[in-house]
Parts: structure tokens; sequence; C-alpha cells
């Protein structure tokens, strides 16, 4: 992306037009390629082990974003998100406030506070075998993994894609970025409705 | 970690005067102070954005280092995986979208104005610099509070099972907040859909 900002000093105007955001280079793709098992699997540890070392779900769910917006850059924009349905990066979102709601709304049906995870251990304990104190730590974690990794991981892949696609209005179609981005209403209806589910859920609590 | 065993009371006035050399400042943290320092003042002069954004995320990268260096690797990790690496992707991406003037000019003139009044500012808050306990001091208010810092520090990890503090105050103690928290960044994402009009991330 840096190499294609060289075409500056136009004698006629003001102002210069920026060149294609993308531009095919092996250098930024095989590094990429390199790099992206390793990122991978630093922002899974990082999130996995969230109660035992630094770090936790914002974090490794920030890492495993940025493996996506680094194979956009490598292999471009619009490939990639051919590439990644809505579907993935919205349930990601959705399902980690769903789950999260979850974890800290059951503890209340069954007599605790939110977020009690001792709660759990009267109908848990004997079927998992766990101590009481344990369900501490291992609720912890169902939190960052299920809940904070997958909400942030989702909408920074999500804000990574509205970004490139930027703002078209759709009755006006200016030339050249309204071309690579595509309004698929049929796409989106399950994933908004499962949008507002979730939001829905949290305000009645 | 025995601070809570430490019953001794706070003393800020003797931590006051010069905090930083009472404990002694090392070449490293100098020269990242100065790193940090120049990358800041270089972001906002370059007149090119793009340099600007590189430079930010030097700076948002020293001080990331400058976190962990001084024992706070959550913050510092969040720092570089937010602040130089998803932040200066999607800054890049915005003024890719933008176009810019053709200019000569490397840096921004300077509005003598504006930094008479952030010195000003700087000034200001420098005076209160004495107040503060020095860097890592045993009898700093914050660490002999037995109430907040020394519960969390003596009993998370039998109460929860977390090594982590940190991750034992954010999903135990103060879940409530972090699950404020996350439905924030689900709300952030959604409004950025509103925002630009659109119904789908990708597509």
């Amino acid at each position: 992306m840096s190499s294609d900002r060289s075409a500056d000093g136009d004698a006629e105007g003001t102002i210069t037009r920026q060149r294609p955001i993308y531009t095919e280079s092996q250098v930024i793709m095989t590094t990429v390629k390199v790099v992206i098992p390793f990122v991978l699997t630093y922002g899974l540890f990082i999130t996995f082990h969230g109660t035992s070392s630094p770090g936790g779900g914002f974090q490794g769910g920030a890492l495993i974003a940025s493996v996506v917006l680094m194979i956009a850059f490598a292999f471009g924009i619009e490939s990639t998100r051919a590439w990644l349905s809505n579907t993935l990066v919205v349930g990601l979102g959705t399902v980690g406030v769903a789950i999260f709601a979850a974890i800290a709304l059951i503890p209340m049906a069954l007599g605790g506070d939110f977020l009690e995870y001792t709660a759990y251990y009267p109908v848990l304990g004997d079927t998992l075998g766990l101590k009481e104190y344990e369900f501490v730590k291992y609720g912890m974690e169902a939190v960052e993994i299920g809940g904070i990794a997958f909400i942030v991981s989702g909408v920074l892949m999500g804000l990574f894609f509205a970004l490139a696609a930027g703002f078209t209005p759709a009755d006006l179609d200016v030339t050249g970025a309204a071309s690579d981005a595509p309004t698929d209403e049929a796409v989106g209806d399950d994933a908004s409705n499962a949008a507002t589910d979730a939001t829905g859920e949290v305000d009645a609590e | 970690m025995s601070v809570a065993a430490t019953t001794t009371t706070a003393t800020p006035a003797v931590a006051g005067a010069l905090p930083l050399q009472s404990v002694g400042i090392t070449p490293v943290e100098a020269s990242l102070f100065a790193f940090v320092l120049i990358t800041a003042v270089l972001t906002a002069l370059f007149r090119d954005v793009l340099a600007s954004i590189v430079i930010f995320a030097a700076y948002s990268l020293g001080l990331a280092i400058i976190y962990t260096f001084y024992r706070a690797p959550d913050v510092g990790l969040t720092e570089a995986a937010i602040g130089a690496g998803v932040t200066t992707v999607f800054l890049l991406l915005t003024i890719a979208k933008t176009t810019r003037p053709a200019s000569d000019a490397r840096f921004e003139s300077i509005n003598w104005p504006a930094v008479g009044v952030c010195g000003l500012f700087v000034g200001v808050v420098a005076v209160t610099l004495p107040a503060f306990p020095a860097v890592g001091d045993p009898s700093s208010p914050i660490l002999t509070n037995a109430d907040v810092t020394g519960y969390y520090l003596s009993t998370a990890y039998d109460e929860t099972g977390a090594e982590n503090a940190v991750t034992a105050v954010l999903a135990a103690y103060r879940g409530f907040d972090t699950f404020g928290e996350a439905i924030v960044v689900f709300a952030a994402g959604i409004a950025s859909l509103l925002v630009l009009g659109r119904e789908v991330f990708t597509a």
C-alpha cells in the first residue's frame, strides 16, 4: 500500500488522486503467508491463557481479527470480502454477546446473582466433576473465550470491511468507490435479525 | 506480591520532590520516553497524513513497550494490538479513500498560539507531578490500600483460581462492567453499519 503513494507532484492541479488501494506484491504475500500461522496461534494462546498469563479475550480477539486484516492487505480486500461470509463476521459478534449474556443470566434463573459463576455448581458440579471454586475459573474462561474474544474479533473484522467499502448512497452512484460496494439485501436480512435479537436480550435484563 | 502483608500507612508527602530521580531513571526508560515524545510531536508536525499514521503506529509501539517495562503487560498487549496494529490499518484504509493536497512542504506550519496553549496545559499538569508517588514505590497509597488492591492481590487466586489478577478483576470481580464493555464493542460495530448506510459487513 505504501508503493502506490509515489505519484504526487501533479503539476496541473492542487489535488492529486489516490492510486487503487490494492497492489499485488510478492513480498507482502509471502511474508503474510509465513507470519499468519504464528499470529493466529499467538492470538489463540493469549485468549485461552488469559486467566493464567497476561492477555485475555480482548487482546486475543484483536490478534485473531488482525489475521484477517493481514490476509486482506496481502491478497486484496475484495477477494477477502468474497471469501469471508457476512454470516461468519456477524455471527461471531452476535454469538459472543449471546454466550456472554447466557453465562451471566443463567445464574439468576438458578437463584444466584448476575454472573455468579458458583451458582452453576449445584447443577453441573457432579456431571463435570469440578469443585465449587473451579467454576469461577472456568466461568471466567468461558466469558473470555466465548464472549469477549468472539465479539472483538467479529466486530473488528466487520469494521475493517465496512470501512473499506465506505459510504455509498444508494441513489448516488458516483464513480470509482461505488462499484466495489455491492449492497446485498438478501444476505443481510437474517444477520441483522440476529443482531436485534441479541440486543433485545441485553435490554431485557 | 507481598503487598497485602505490609500494613504501613501511606506517606505521600515523603514520596514527593523529584519522583523519577529518587527511583533512578534508567537509560532504557529515558530513551523510550524520548522516543515516545519525539514520535508524538512528529505525528502532529508531518504534513503527509500517511507519514503521520506510520509515526503514530511507532508512537503506540513505544507506549506498549513502556507499559510492559512498567509491568503492565495486559495494557501493553492491548496498546500493541489495538493502537499499533488495528488502528493503523483502519486509519490507512480511511486515508486511502481521501485525496491530499499536492504540496512540497514536508511539515505543517507551526501554530504558535496553539503551541502556547498546549505548553501552558502541560506546565499546569507538570506542577502536579511531585504529588505522585515514585514509580514502584511500595509505600504508595495504591499499594498500601488493603481494602482494594491488597484484597484483590491476596484473595484473587484463592477465590477465582486465576493466576492473572487483572483477568480475575475483569472477568470475575468486575464482570458486570466487562459485560457492558463487550456490549459497547458490539454496539460500535452495529453503529458503524448504520452510519455507513449498509446492511452487511461483507457481501
